[in-house]
């Protein structure tokens, strides 16, 4: 997937990584891509359901050995 | 034969996706209301305090109190299984890995930890014995120490943003993961999981095989402290959560969900209080009645929530939530776990006679000696009440929310 601006949350527990998420995405402009990296099981529910009250778009999330890759376009 | 598909049917549903967080208050409330008839309620700093007290012992240090030892206390046991039940869990759901945070946010675990340590003893209790099981247990002091949550919770919440603006590179840096479960198959972390499950349930048989009642009680509680820990890991029970997302995300889910524990918690211990249920060891109506009522109302409740509250927030787990996530493997929460142990002993013997000297006396106030039983519980069904509109209220408008 393409994205214009990766966002390091690996070791982060709750609530570090939607913290820095949310600091992350207001620096971007609209349309663009955030990849984001983390290793807190706690975040495959907390990014799809903060990217909803939020209204930012969550594109998709892909899991490899350990770490979840999230994909979050901005509104 | 049973088909194979329906048994992977049933693995995925228990451990593929995180449980609702509802559901898992509704199953831990079910566990603290047999906790109250096989003993005393859900409670979680005795257990650090004991373990504390036979570390400091173990090292020839008996200034600071000695304790029972720690496979005879039921707190202690309940913490160290929920560690292991969490373990047990994020082994099966493939969620373990050994996460090591960047420098700062260790200290922030390890200074964290160390308030609740503090906070703790100073308010006679944390979100578990304090509030999810004291509100619910009718103690005034429970009202305070809430409140002292709430306003920790919310500084600290001041601070973590403060942190995040001013000095960034705290939370930023090496970070390491160890041991992840990898997709395919079986894997180690599964092996490992059923062997653990087969050495403790060697454990419990040791404790029932013994015979005596109070072996029995221990037997019972290393069973629940291992479902406690697998349950909380699975719906990722989290009272700081709770207190936290109404000035962070604005999110209401999890605040609700430890509303709908404590209301079956009410109806739970409300019924044993009153008929003076729960006489495995004959324990007389009016200690059944004092069941989690701490001598902490209300000055000290409410500075020792306070204290606790900036703790919890700041390591990102209280009491029990450290201990569901230092068994899924962060270690910023190991470091939690090591101030808390470390200044639960120091801070009983050295910080709360402090605070003592100055605030005024504390007490056990148990609310229905003053407002009834129908009074107190009206009461506190009001201030859930409150609180749930002012969650869902702030959730649709964020007055209150930060992000």
């Amino acid at each position: 997937m393409n994205f214009d601006q990766s966002l390091d949350c690996k070791g982060l527990s709750c609530p570090m990584p939607i913290i820095k998420l949310s600091k992350a995405i207001k620096g971007m402009e609209a349309g663009q891509v955030l990849e984001m990296i983390g290793t807190d099981p706690g975040s495959k529910t907390d990014v799809p359901a903060w990217c909803e009250k939020t209204g930012n778009e969550f594109l998709s999330m892909e899991e490899l050995d350990g770490e979840t890759k999230f994909y979050i376009k901005k509104k | 034969m049973f088909k194979k598909g329906i048994l992977r049917e049933l693995y995925d549903s228990i451990f593929a996706k995180s449980w609702p967080m509802w559901f898992g208050g509704v199953l831990l409330a079910i566990l603290n209301i047999l906790l109250f008839v096989i003993k005393y309620p859900w409670g979680g700093s005795g257990g650090y305090l004991n373990i504390g007290q036979n570390l400091f012992g173990s090292m020839g240090v008996d200034s600071l109190g000695t304790s029972t030892a720690i496979n005879m206390h039921t707190v202690a046991i309940l913490n160290i299984m929920i560690v292991l039940g969490a373990f047990v869990s994020s082994l099966f759901s493939k969620e373990f890995s050994i996460k090591i945070a960047p420098k700062g946010e260790l200290v922030k675990g390890l200074i964290g930890g160390a308030l609740m340590g503090i906070g703790s003893m100073v308010g006679v209790g944390c979100t578990t014995g304090g509030f999810f099981t004291g509100v619910p247990a009718l103690s005034g002091g429970a009202l305070f120490l809430t409140a002292g949550f709430l306003i920790g919770t919310f500084l600290a919440m001041k601070y973590i943003l403060w942190e995040m603006e001013a000095f960034p590179n705290v939370s930023m840096g090496k970070s390491y993961t160890f041991l992840p479960g990898t997709k395919e198959g079986m894997g180690w972390q599964r092996w490992l999981a059923w062997i653990l499950l087969a050495g403790i349930i060697y454990v419990i048989s040791g404790y029932n095989a013994e015979g005596s009642a109070a072996m029995k009680i221990l037997g019972w509680h290393i069973i629940i402290g291992l479902t406690l820990g697998f349950i909380l890991q699975r719906s990722r029970y989290c009272i700081v959560r709770a207190f936290r997302e109404p000035f962070m995300t604005g999110e209401s889910s999890a605040p609700v969900a430890i509303m709908i524990g404590l209301l079956i918690l009410i109806f739970g211990f409300t019924v044993l209080k009153y008929f003076g249920v729960g006489n495995v060891a004959e324990t007389a109506v009016r200690a059944i009645e004092m069941k989690a009522v701490y001598p902490s109302f209300w000055s000290k409740a409410l500075i020792g929530g306070t204290i606790f509250g900036l703790g919890m927030t700041i390591a990102g787990g209280c009491a029990i939530g450290t201990l569901w996530r230092a068994g899924e493997g962060h270690l910023k929460l190991w470091m939690s776990i090591l101030g808390f142990t470390v200044m639960a002993p120091v801070s009983k013997v050295f910080i709360v006679p402090v605070f003592e000297s100055f605030l005024p006396e504390s007490q056990k106030i148990f609310l229905p000696d003053y407002l009834g039983y129908t009074g107190s519980v009206l009461m506190v069904l009001g201030f859930i009440l409150l609180a749930y509109i002012f969650v869902k209220w702030n959730e649709k408008t964020g007055k209150f929310s930060a992000l």
